[in-house]
């Protein structure tokens, strides 16, 4: 389409520039819901603004239309350097090539914060970069269609944009109040380009001695016509809303399923459930080492599984809240004052393991030295990452070791707070094996501790043996109840189906229960730092354990799986007739080389189970960018095939049939670069084409005769031209047959590909067209 | 005068490119949002669909009050020319009226000014006029070709605020601009005083022998000799002269062929391009034209009448006594610029009557100059000229290429002088040609018979 050739005014410009900055802010409005906080949409307009107003201010300087959208996002490289650059910019504006490589780590970090933030997202760097850039190039398109192309219709593309977004992440999707905003922003810039375009046509008057003199009222109020565009738009978006809350859900989610919370939640551990697959691990690889007292040898809490349901189970869905810094974390759930704490240090440097999930021992009243955004959930203390992972991370871990005595544990109330009824909820159908054997182990116990002992010593018991082959042999390897209820048969399994099997006893005795998933110990070495012990954990440290809920002290790790980990001394069975408090990590002092088997199955989490999964990742993000770069190639090829076509119809529909046959030729003579030159005459354009060799035949040649003919009878001539629809376009194929015929391979790739005749058009749209109120 | 006027709907609403774009990306996003269940959406898809739609009923809702007076200047124009139309716009409603473009109907064939903004009009001021409830519009329409026209209505387009519908509504009615044949100005050669003087005043005389008695009058100085009346100034003893020559009445007649019968097997000739426009009629009219129009300002009455049948005038029932000086001139042109082009079926011919002689012959005293224009007659026509060339002195067909040979060998033999015209530019020449004793090898052809005859017309009568 061609553009509108009126000039407009600086103010006019500045006009539609306004309306199409405010359309744009009120569509980014509708990321509301994701991110929390508003800081975020600030900068966005910040950005929206800087992009199109210094859009406007260079067409007042009346810089070429074609240069506009480009310097329009060096303003916005500008602008981020501004805001993100920091100390690498020079003059806080200038980027340097520092700045460029600040701006990748935010982009792979915004990547990352987009894969594991949950709803909602907490505007962490990374995303507020992702976020800015994305506003700013949607303002240039924007600019690019209200200015450049004078479409501002098409502006409605750029903004859907972030009004689409929210529909596919959460089920509300965006807010109904921000749509109707939206569409009302649009209204506005459609209506102001409506003002401007009579304004500018009215003053620009029409060139030619046939124009019209036209001598416009003095003064014209607007008030009237702003109560109709007022009245139609309310009226407009009311049958709109009224239609929209009457049409019923067609939920025909075939293709994506429900939309969920799922695809934002962190993928970076897999659920415990899943470490089954990735059970034939040979050689351990380090997972990290700390640096603790000679007494601190805590098991360290990836994630907590609470949710007991289906065939995977998983952790509460929660957001992270951003109040949640890692700095100051809250005293654990039902602590009550009586039971002993005390702090320790512990120093921790990752080596291999990369997950979003950091490794801390449960409790801990505070993480330092973290580089990135990290927070803690509610309840299970677990600590994660929006943006980054434990790559190279080193931190010192305040831990908070609880000491309870086994009195204490024995006379835990019965009283549960309401919240942790999520921990005790079982599916209906549970097989009956399960209840069978929680009324049996625990038919004895007096109180909730001491049916947790009696299960613990039950699965410790010799009848049940530790084998990593057994359920893959038999087939009840993963999750889920029914595995449980093999696994009760065969007695038979690892970590995974001991503390599936405790935790699920226990709730069926009524005592709150959740799987931890994280690492035992490790292994001490000589090495000795300020008094401080170095212990190296690797991927075959790799475990998971019951966690019991009791009244007044809290979540209480047991170990039902034989040979691994250390038992807690308050949870060995008859504990509470010894005197004094237990020592809770009484752990051998190389509990890894003796308490493990040789073939440990739980090294899922090893760095090389990262590896696969990046190159998943790799795998998964070329394949569609090479889909869309070739797309994007064959993009002119196409647009080239659906202009041929449309000329063809016009021919056969008898629409200035020769004009349409006889572009159709220049275009093809274009593309394949022998001449083709619009601005000859067709005599002129058949004569060069004719001498190529392929018209010294006689067919192609009469052929572009004849088209010649036609399109001067048609151009020049009187009335109503030939109507020969089919014998033209016969000639067309005639003629470009022999076209192609004469040019060479590489010439005939090129027409298809990068037909020239496209471009040549597009430089028409974009060409250079003076701005400002010529 | 400034009554509103009729507003009709030309075009029913419709929705421009924008509107219908916005109603596509509507139901994409309802598919889209159905698909997805992405419930969110939809109000933005129901906005797309619904938005035009209600511009739509807006349009056509909202019917404008308007009053258009249109003029032009000047109201006659000669083919080829062009005239200002001026168009008065008053809004008449309460409300300002906004959102329109203009564009004056004009017939087929003419180039109007393309549409146009109608600005903003304030509303109706029924006190206080200061002129903003008016607008003025002007535009020049070049009119190529003869006929009357019909300019207007008024179309004015009316879209809604946001540019998403459209309705095309007339306002007012059209008026009528008579385009009249262009003129050539004529070589003084036939219709010089003294020849005319000569031949009329010698008719007069013979029919009014008395008449000299009461138009005599007193010689003043300049007065040709030969107009002295020797018999009352035998009678009065001092030198008398004849009267003014108007009183004589003298008459000519023009012959249109306006039936083309022969058309059948000519039609070849007519050329394409401006449609149903007969090239030869045409120049026809022009001939016609500008020899009336010579005709009327040497002080002849005019008479113009169809070939097929000559007593029956040709422009109009009252113009049956001929056009004089003055206001002929206007009368003539207008008459032939509504002079419209025969049909191509010639259905007037089923009045076969003895034309000529039904009036009687005259004498040869009766006899007036007798212009024929000739575009393609058949051999009734020829038959009919040819009976009433006694009445005729001189008697000269013009004709066009299209006549047939037959025709023109039956008007030369029986004495009319044939001149042959090919394009409008000839007939400057053809009628010098017309009144110089023509040499056979001259362009335009004149049978010898014809030539002898034409001194006669020349010949200085004195009474």
């Amino acid at each position: 389409m061609r553009p509108d050739p009126i000039p407009l005014s600086r103010l006019q410009r500045l006009a539609l520039t306004a309306s199409s900055f405010l359309l744009l802010v009120v569509a980014t409005m509708a990321l509301g819901p994701l991110i929390a906080g508003s800081g975020w949409w600030w900068l966005c307009a910040f950005v929206a603004a800087g992009t199109l107003f210094s859009g406007a201010g260079l067409r007042a300087l009346r810089t070429p239309a074609s240069l506009v959208p480009v310097l329009e996002l060096v303003v916005m490289l500008l602008l981020l350097t501004l805001v993100f650059g920091g100390s690498t910019s020079i003059a806080l504006l200038i980027p340097t090539q520092g700045t460029f490589e600040t701006f990748g780590e935010l982009l792979t970090g915004a990547q990352r914060t987009i894969e594991q933030q949950s709803v909602p997202a907490i505007p962490v760097p990374p995303l507020l970069f992702a976020l800015a850039l994305g506003v700013g190039v949607l303002a240039v398109f924007t600019d690019l269609f209200v200015q450049t192309f004078r479409m501002p219709a098409l502006a409605a593309a750029p903004a859907l944009v972030p009004i689409l977004v929210p529909g596919f992440i959460i089920e509300a999707g965006a807010e109904t109040p921000t749509l109707v905003l939206t569409a009302a922003a649009y209204l506005l810039l459609l209506r102001i380009d409506v003002r401007v375009r009579r304004h500018a046509r009215l003053q620009a008057g029409d060139e030619g001695d046939d124009a019209a003199t036209i001598v416009p009222p003095k003064r014209v109020p607007i008030v009237s016509t702003l109560g109709a565009s007022l009245g139609l738009a309310a009226v407009g978006l009311l049958a709109a809303s009224v239609l929209a809350a009457s049409t019923p859900s067609v939920s025909t989610s075939l293709l994506l399923g429900s939309p969920s919370q799922g695809t934002l939640f962190a993928r970076g551990v897999s659920p415990f459930i899943d470490l089954g697959r990735d059970l034939r691990r040979p050689e351990p690889r380090p997972a990290f080492h700390y640096f603790a007292r000679d007494a601190d040898r805590p098991y360290f809490t990836l994630l907590t599984l609470d949710r007991f349901e289906g065939e995977v189970w998983g952790a509460t869905d929660a957001a992270v809240d951003g109040d949640n810094t890692v700095d100051a974390m809250p005293r654990p759930d039902g602590l009550s004052a009586e039971v002993a704490t005390s702090e320790h240090p512990i120093e921790v440097v990752v080596d291999e393991v990369r997950t979003t999930w950091l490794p801390v021992p449960y409790p801990t009243s505070r993480i330092e030295g973290l580089s990135g955004s990290w927070f803690w959930d509610e309840g299970s203390l677990a600590v994660r990452s929006v943006d980054t992972n434990t790559g190279g991370q080193r931190y010192e871990v305040t831990r908070l070791e609880v000491e309870p005595t086994v009195a204490q544990l024995r006379d835990a109330g019965r009283q549960l707070p309401s919240e942790l009824e999520a921990s005790l909820e079982m599916p209906d159908e549970v097989p009956a094996i399960i209840a069978e054997t929680a009324a049996a182990v625990t038919a004895g116990a007096t109180s909730p501790y001491d049916a947790a002992v009696a299960i613990q010593a039950f699965l410790r018991s010799p009848d049940f043996d530790y084998s990593t082959e057994a359920p893959v042999a038999d087939g009840y390897d993963g999750g889920g109840f029914d595995v449980i209820a093999q696994f009760l048969e065969a007695k038979a399994g690892y970590c995974v189906h001991f503390a599936s099997t405790m935790a699920v006893l226990a709730r069926e005795a009524g005592i709150p229960s959740r799987i931890s998933l994280g690492y035992t110990p490790g292994t001490p070495t000589q090495e000795r730092v300020e008094g401080m012990q170095r212990v190296e954990v690797d991927s075959h440290d790799l475990h998971s354990w019951p966690e019991l809920y009791f009244e007044g002290i809290g979540w209480v790790p047991f170990e039902p799986t034989p040979g691994r980990g250390s038992v807690p001394g308050y949870s060995r069975p008859g504990a509470g007739d010894e005197t004094g408090p237990t020592l809770p990590s009484a752990a051998p002092s190389t509990p890894g080389s003796t308490g493990r088997p040789e073939l440990d199955p739980d090294r899922a989490l090893s760095g090389q189970s990262a590896d696969t999964l990046a190159s998943n990742a790799w795998w998964q993000r070329t394949v569609p960018i090479a889909l869309l770069v070739v797309l994007l190639l064959l993009l002119p090829a196409a647009l080239r095939l659906v202009q041929r076509s449309a000329r063809r119809r016009n021919i056969a529909k008898g629409r200035r049939p020769a004009d349409a046959a006889w572009d159709e030729v220049i275009a093809t003579a274009r593309d394949l670069g022998t001449g083709g030159d619009a601005t000859q005459t067709p005599r002129a354009v058949a004569t060069a084409i004719g001498e190529r060799a392929a018209f010294r035949e006689q067919a192609p040649a009469a052929a572009l005769l004849s088209l010649r003919d036609a399109v001067e009878r048609e151009r020049y001539g009187p009335g109503n031209g030939s109507a020969l629809h089919d014998e033209a376009l016969e000639q067309l194929s005639l003629v470009r047959a022999a076209l192609i015929e004469g040019a060479t391979p590489v010439e005939r790739a090129r027409a298809a590909l990068v037909p020239r005749s496209l471009f040549d058009a597009a430089r028409g749209v974009l060409g250079e067209r003076p701005s400002g109120d010529a | 005068m400034w009554r509103p006027r009729s507003v009709k709907v030309a075009i029913w609403p419709r929705l421009t490119r924008r509107g219908a774009t916005l109603v596509i990306v509507g139901v994409l996003l309802l598919a889209l949002s159905l698909w997805f269940d992405l419930r969110d959406i939809l109000v933005l898809a129901f906005v797309g669909i619904a938005m035009p739609g209600v511009a739509a009923l807006f349009v056509a809702l909202r019917t404008p009050r308007l009053a258009v007076t249109r003029r032009f200047a000047p109201p006659v124009i000669a083919a080829g020319g062009s005239t200002l139309v001026a168009l008065v716009v008053k809004n008449r409603s309460r409300r300002t009226f906004d959102g329109a473009h203009w564009r004056d109907g004009v017939p087929s064939g003419l180039a109007s000014a393309p549409e146009a903004i109608l600005p903003a009009i304030g509303p109706y001021e029924s006190m206080l006029p200061a002129g903003d409830d008016t607008v003025r519009l002007e535009y020049r329409l070049r009119m190529p070709r003869r006929g009357v026209f019909q300019v207007g209505p008024l179309r004015v387009g009316i879209s809604d605020p946001f540019g998403l519908a459209r309705i095309d509504r007339d306002v007012g009615n059209g008026h009528e601009v008579v385009v009249t044949p262009r003129v050539t100005p004529l070589d003084a050669a036939l219709g010089s005083a003294a020849s005319v003087d000569g031949v009329l005043n010698g008719l007069q005389r013979r029919t009014h022998p008395n008449s000299d008695e009461l138009i005599a009058r007193e010689y003043r100085y300049g007065d040709p000799m030969r107009r002295v009346n020797w018999a009352a100034t035998a009678r009065r003893g001092e030198l008398m002269v004849r009267e003014e020559e108007q009183r004589g009445d003298p008459e000519a007649r023009i012959v249109l062929d306006t039936t083309l019968a022969g058309r059948p097997k000519s039609s070849a000739y007519r050329r394409e391009g401006a449609e149903d426009t007969h090239f030869g009629f045409e120049l026809g009219v022009e001939v016609a034209a500008s020899v009336g129009m010579h005709l009327l300002e040497r002080g002849f009455r005019v008479r113009c009448d169809r070939v097929d049948d000559p007593e029956r005038s040709l422009l109009s029932e009252d113009s049956g006594a001929g056009y004089r000086m003055p206001g002929g001139d206007h009368l003539l042109l207008e008459g032939l610029a509504r002079l419209e082009q025969p049909s191509s079926h010639p259905s007037s011919r089923d009045v076969q009557h003895a034309p000529a002689h039904a009036s009687g012959p005259r004498g040869r005293e009766a006899r007036m100059p007798g212009f024929a224009v000739l575009i393609d007659p058949d051999e009734h026509d020829a038959r009919t000229l040819v009976a009433l060339r006694s009445t005729f002195e001189p008697a000269v067909a013009f004709v066009t290429e299209t006549v047939a040979p037959s025709v023109i060998e039956a008007l030369e033999k029986s004495d009319w002088r044939v001149v042959r015209v090919r394009r409008a530019a000839d007939i400057a020449s053809a009628w010098a040609g017309s009144a110089a004793p023509m040499p056979s090898s001259a362009p335009t052809a004149v049978s010898s018979t014809a030539g002898a005859a034409s001194p006669d017309l020349f010949t200085t009568e004195t009474g």
